[in-house]
């Protein structure tokens, strides 16, 4: 491995809908991975991948997404809760790549209005990430009432979040090391 | 299990590529015809398994990662 080959950890904006909150989460959480040094990440939002919808799966992939996907090490997904689930959008553009995802590591942020913080849009993506390859890590973060959380302006009412944001980043960070490796040095026989 | 002996070399470095993944993939139409220009061989699928065997690789200089069919 290259050890000065810094990480990639881009962070994709799972909501195409007007008016989105999680766009401040996303903000949020692309300055706070900015602040470590050997750590590069980029927001990638879903709204603007001009993906077809009369297709779906690899036949339709983004080559500026599918490239990004390939040299991230690691994602970081902010993904609202709709009806318990996740957006139709974000389920085609992750579904438009796979051999780019395989063993790298993800990380979920839930946002949602009330107060449960996108927990069930989260149990959700847990198989379908699974089965992209990708390897989910075991700390979430939460953004319960998000409408308390952010000033109109995206400014940040509430400190408490960059710890929990600290402590996901950390086990994202050392994640995305130990299968970097994996990837680059150990065969699977 | 059918197993592609050859390294794959990474179109970007020249290196040979570490092979560090096997995924069964179902076809799903377009994007089993996708698997099959990208690879150049035929999809085969495993009569056992029920689907394609890709095989995932990974570029031990630069990162990139390719596959191919088992």
């Amino acid at each position: 491995m290259e050890a000065t080959r810094p990480l990639f950890i881009p962070v994709i904006l799972g909501t195409a809908r007007m008016g989105r909150m999680s766009l401040h989460v996303a903000q949020l959480v692309v300055r706070e991975i900015s602040k470590h040094a050997g750590v590069k990440t980029e927001l990638i939002d879903i709204a603007q991948l001009p993906l077809p919808t009369n297709d779906a799966g690899e036949a339709i992939k983004h080559p500026a997404f599918s490239v990004a996907m390939d040299r991230a090490d690691a994602l970081v997904i902010v993904s609202p809760e709709y009806n318990h689930g996740y957006s139709g959008l974000l389920k085609h553009v992750l579904d438009s790549c796979l051999k780019e995802y395989i063993h790298k590591a993800v990380g979920i942020v839930g946002v949602s209005a009330g107060p449960f913080g996108g927990t069930r849009v989260i149990e959700n993506l847990l198989p379908v990430l699974r089965e992209l390859g990708l390897v989910t890590i075991f700390w979430d973060v939460n953004f319960a009432s998000v409408q308390k959380v952010f000033a109109a302006d995206g400014t940040l009412l509430d400190e408490r979040y960059i710890r929990r944001i600290d402590k996901f980043l950390k086990e994202l960070f050392w994640m995305a090391k130990m299968l970097r490796h994996g990837r680059e040095q150990i065969p699977l026989e | 299990m059918a197993k592609t002996a050859d390294k794959m070399i990474c179109p970007r470095c020249g290196v040979e590529m570490n092979h560090h993944c096997d995924k069964l993939v179902y076809g799903t139409g377009s994007q089993e015809a996708e698997l099959q220009e990208n690879t150049q061989i035929d999809p085969v699928i495993d009569p056992l398994l029920g689907g394609v065997i890709s095989e995932f690789h990974t570029c031990p200089k630069c990162g990139t990662a390719a596959c191919r069919n088992a």
